[in-house]
């Protein structure tokens, strides 16, 4: 992956109460040479690599449940992705999809914190074949 | 260590690898490379016929060129991976993870090469949150 360009995507749980605009206000605030874009579902974050997982590491400290992060291929802006030069946006409707799952996420990451194990799912068995018979004969 | 996750563009998946201190290999690192390097300028395509070429050292040729062109994208990154998150029943199926060929050429490659690999679902429910997060938990801290 490029060593000088990373751009991120922050986004905010759907049952968090962070704003996006907040989100924008304290990645500005931190005062490091990256671009940060408030967007609809948290904020874009770009710079430097090594800058951008400096902003990552504060977010995650602050708000270990709140945001979830991933590394975007585009920049920011990108005319073949931005959406006001009616840019193409292929993967925005998993984004969307995960995003309405974060909460889930968020549930399961506290549980583990805790030590709560998780539970073993069950395997599925194969039916026996007496049982399989009389199914057939009743049909 | 090197994580493959499967859907390749995943948010969660690539957060939660981050997260228990792993480097997730994602779809976006080699769009990013052509991005940066070569230019592509043909939207929606994230891939250049160069790319479609190169699938076929895991494609044959009779498969068709979309599954391809993705495959020159997931092939070097599971080539490269020690290990595989992988995530059935993904909630919408569409961009980059919308081939079910695909998807099911990219798990056979990571069973092909017998790094260790975890398969859960997505959860639809808090109890099945709690399962499938303990369980990538517990994978990724048994990597070593």
């Amino acid at each position: 992956m490029s060593e000088e360009r990373e751009t991120r995507i922050f986004m905010i749980s759907p049952d968090s109460m962070i704003t996006p605009d907040q989100l924008v206000r304290e990645v500005h605030a931190m005062g490091k040479e990256v671009t940060a874009k408030e967007t609809c579902y948290g904020t874009l974050v770009e710079g430097p690599r090594p800058l951008v997982g400096e902003v990552l590491a504060i977010i995650r400290e602050r708000y270990p449940y709140d945001i979830y992060s991933k590394v975007r291929a585009y920049p920011t802006g990108d005319r073949r992705r931005c959406r006001a030069e009616h840019g193409t946006r292929p993967g925005y409707a998993q984004l969307e999809a995960e995003w309405e799952m974060l909460p889930l996420i968020q549930h399961g990451i506290r549980c583990s914190e805790n030590g709560e194990r998780p539970a073993v799912p069950k395997e599925k068995e194969k039916l026996p074949l007496e049982e399989f018979k009389k199914i057939c004969e009743a049909c | 260590m090197k994580v493959f996750i499967d859907p390749p563009n995943s948010l969660i998946l690539f957060d939660l690898v981050e997260r228990f201190g792993h480097e997730p290999l994602g779809t976006m690192a080699p769009i990013q490379e052509r991005i940066d390097k070569t230019e592509v300028d043909m939207p929606p395509m994230n891939v250049s016929l160069d790319d479609v070429v190169k699938g076929l050292k895991y494609a044959g040729v009779e498969v068709p060129s979309g599954i391809r062109g993705r495959l020159a994208l997931w092939g070097p990154l599971i080539e490269a991976a020690d290990a595989a998150l992988i995530m059935e029943d993904p909630p919408f199926n569409f961009g980059c993870v919308g081939c079910e060929r695909s998807n099911e050429m990219a798990k056979y490659l990571i069973r092909r090469r017998g790094i260790p690999a975890l398969t859960v679902r997505y959860p639809d429910d808090k109890e099945e949150a709690v399962m499938t997060v303990g369980r990538i938990k517990e994978f990724l801290e048994g990597l070593k």
